[in-house]
């Protein structure tokens, strides 16, 4: 269904980034616009229960015909928590973008319930800047 | 490009999607946040100050899912609701979370 917000998203932004709070089941009933995205991130704690959760948040994505969808591993304490996204994520068939490490300035910064500072987070920023790029690259293939 | 970014409560989704959203703007795109929650913190994390915050204006769903009534152009859809923030991300609050399940 066409919408404004469909068309100020294609002519207005490069990029658009949907925070989705409600979920994409909400999401999907409320006319589509912000439900139906090119890629789906789901952020995932190193939990099983997390990673469970992601599985089935796929297995919706992909009934909604959503057609790129990759978990990303947040406040991973590496390097174990690394292989344990790994590992899981695996068993539960939910590929993944990345694995973001912990990290103190985060915690600090949510503590204070500012923004990270430009000089804070390197190793965060750093594992953001290679999901975009994973991102990027799953688009270029998919021309 | 549309990137939907979901996750349970504490997971750190709005701390990282604001991160997604700073590092494509670092790459000079233009870049779009939507939140869609009732209780908005994308845009904190993304260096409003709070009482900026709280006066984002909220998206009609006519404007979200329909076309509105024709006098609103993209642009200026962009221009009346959007809000620029101090990352050079422009923030849309699109829709409280009594009205996601409706329709």
């Amino acid at each position: 269904m066409r919408s404004l917000l469909g068309a100020a998203i294609e002519e207005e932004a490069d990029v658009t980034l949907v925070d989705m709070e409600a979920g994409i089941e909400h999401l999907s009933r409320s006319g589509g616009t912000l439900a139906y995205a090119d890629v789906l991130l789901i952020v995932m704690e190193p939990s099983r229960k997390s990673i469970l959760t992601g599985a089935r948040t796929l297995a919706l994505a992909e009934e909604l015909g959503i057609p790129r969808t990759f978990g990303v591993g947040n406040k991973a304490r590496l390097p174990d928590d690394a292989e344990f996204f790994a590992t899981v994520a695996g068993e539960y068939g939910v590929p993944l973008a990345g694995i973001v490490p912990q990290d103190p300035d985060v915690i600090e910064a949510d503590r204070l319930g500012t923004p990270l500072g430009p000089d804070k987070g390197a190793p965060v920023r750093a594992a953001v800047a290679e999901i975009v790029a994973f991102v990027d690259e799953q688009l270029v293939q998919a021309g | 490009m549309k990137l939907g970014v979901v996750g349970k409560g504490g997971t750190g989704k709005t701390t990282l999607s604001a991160l997604l959203a700073k590092s494509y703007a670092e790459q000079g795109r233009r870049v779009l946040a939507v939140d869609t929650d009732s209780n908005p913190n994308l845009a904190q994390n993304l260096g409003l100050d709070l009482g900026v915050t709280d006066e984002v204006p909220v998206l009609p769903r006519s404007l979200a899912v329909g076309l509105g009534d024709g006098t609103v152009t993209p642009a200026g859809l962009i221009a009346e609701y959007g809000v620029p923030t101090p990352s050079e991300v422009t923030i849309l609050h699109a829709m409280r979370v009594s009205q996601a399940g409706a329709g």
